[in-house]
């Protein structure tokens, strides 16, 4: 099996190596992350440099081209990956509201109180400033 | 005749004057006429809203005031807005609120119109919806173009046939508000209600049914209200928003009545 060394893999692996120093230089706390990058983007080198092993996997599994090997599962991944990225931000944007909300109602207070005499625990009419609160 | 107990649930974000403007106009069209409390939530605004200036403009309107740390959306505010109206600790002494009105503070909505939907309220009606159209508001032709879209989208997606939609001044009796608990944060809300509404008019046992009423109101455009309301890129994000909440909200059970 020959390498094919194009200008097209040269960018790409070179692409990969910065990513992967840039990844060092930042996340060098989290060994573990770094470990599982090395081992993906050494296979995604192997398979730029020696597109023969897409070739044969391809040919092996039934699929025309070494490239849709590496691309169909990917597209499934990203698309799959998309929403549930949505649905956790949506989640947490609930979380949030919820937690917003709490703050705003136990911080809730009469800023103007009028002559009308109101149920027990609330401030006397015409009071100003935090006077009373509640929390749901 | 006695005056009908009103919760006026507001949202405010960024009025800056606007805001005292409509607090002034608000007290200057219910006090003698109605006990009103208003329920005003600052949703994020920078700089925050000065309570000083609250209640200096509602001087003689009792004003419960509550500020959400971050901007959430006019939806999240109402909700707020709603949830404090229901509790306990915020009803008169005389008794529960009997209506529960809906308004925007930028100055569109006219605070005597709250009277009004009111009045339907305290009439039997559970919803009092305003009717811009049938209030003779000067609605300019591009907004026209967008709330028929709107309202094309309501029907087929609630059912709900109304002569207008999207509009901020409505008004629930005690067991309407009950049922429109809101979940969409932002401009979506509107829909979640309609569609509320729709189911809740629909109910099977006439007891569990909500009357519906639509009241003419008149809405105010201003350069500065045009500016700050919605466009038709806000139209998209509501159906974006709706989008997300079909696809990753749990259904939940009604709420209890």
């Amino acid at each position: 099996m020959q390498a094919e060394i194009t200008p097209a893999a040269i960018a790409l692996v070179g692409l990969l190596a910065a990513l992967f120093l840039h990844d060092f230089v930042t996340l060098q706390r989290n060994r573990r992350l770094l470990l599982l990058q090395l081992v993906v983007f050494a296979i995604g080198g192997s398979l730029i440099v020696y597109p023969e092993i897409a070739r044969r996997l391809a040919h092996f599994v039934g699929i025309g081209r070494g490239v849709d090997f590496v691309l169909y599962p990917l597209v499934i991944w990203l698309v799959r990956e998309s929403l549930l990225s949505r649905r956790r931000r949506h989640e947490e944007q609930e979380r949030v509201t919820e937690l917003v909300r709490a703050l705003a109602t136990s911080g809730a207070h009469e800023v103007e109180s009028v002559t009308v005499a109101h149920s027990s625990g609330r401030a006397p009419a015409h009071s100003s400033g935090p006077s009373a609160s509640c929390t749901e | 005749m006695r005056a009908v107990r009103i919760a006026v649930l507001m949202p405010a974000f960024n009025e800056e004057g606007r805001l005292a403007r409509t607090l002034d106009e608000l007290r200057a069209a219910v006090v003698g006429e109605a006990e009103v409390t208003l329920f005003l939530v600052d949703d994020g605004s920078r700089p925050a809203i000065d309570e000083e200036a609250v209640r200096a403009a509602a001087h003689g309107v009792r004003v419960v005031f509550a500020r959400h740390a971050v901007n959430l959306g006019q939806g999240a505010a109402l909700e707020t807005a709603r949830r404090l109206a229901l509790h306990a600790r915020w009803q008169p002494a005389e008794g529960p609120f009997e209506a529960f009105v809906t308004m925007d503070s930028d100055g569109q909505h006219r605070p005597s119109d709250v009277l009004a939907l009111a009045a339907s309220i305290a009439s039997g009606a559970d919803v009092a919806l305003g009717d811009r159209f049938a209030g003779g508001s000067d609605v300019p032709t591009s907004r026209r173009v967008l709330l028929l879209l709107a309202r094309l989208f309501e029907r087929a997606t609630t059912g709900l046939n109304l002569s207008d939609v999207h509009n901020g001044l409505r008004a629930f009796g005690p067991r309407a508000i009950a049922r429109m608990r809101i979940r969409q944060n932002r401009m979506a809300h509107a829909t979640e209600i309609s569609r509320s509404i729709s189911r809740a008019s629909a109910e099977r046992a006439s007891d569990d049914q909500l009357r519906v009423v639509e009241v003419p109101v008149s809405v105010r455009y201003t350069g500065e209200s045009l500016a700050k309301g919605q466009r038709a890129s806000g139209a998209v994000a509501i159906v974006v928003d709706l989008f997300h909440s079909f696809l990753f909200s749990p259904h939940e059970p009604r709420e209890p009545r």
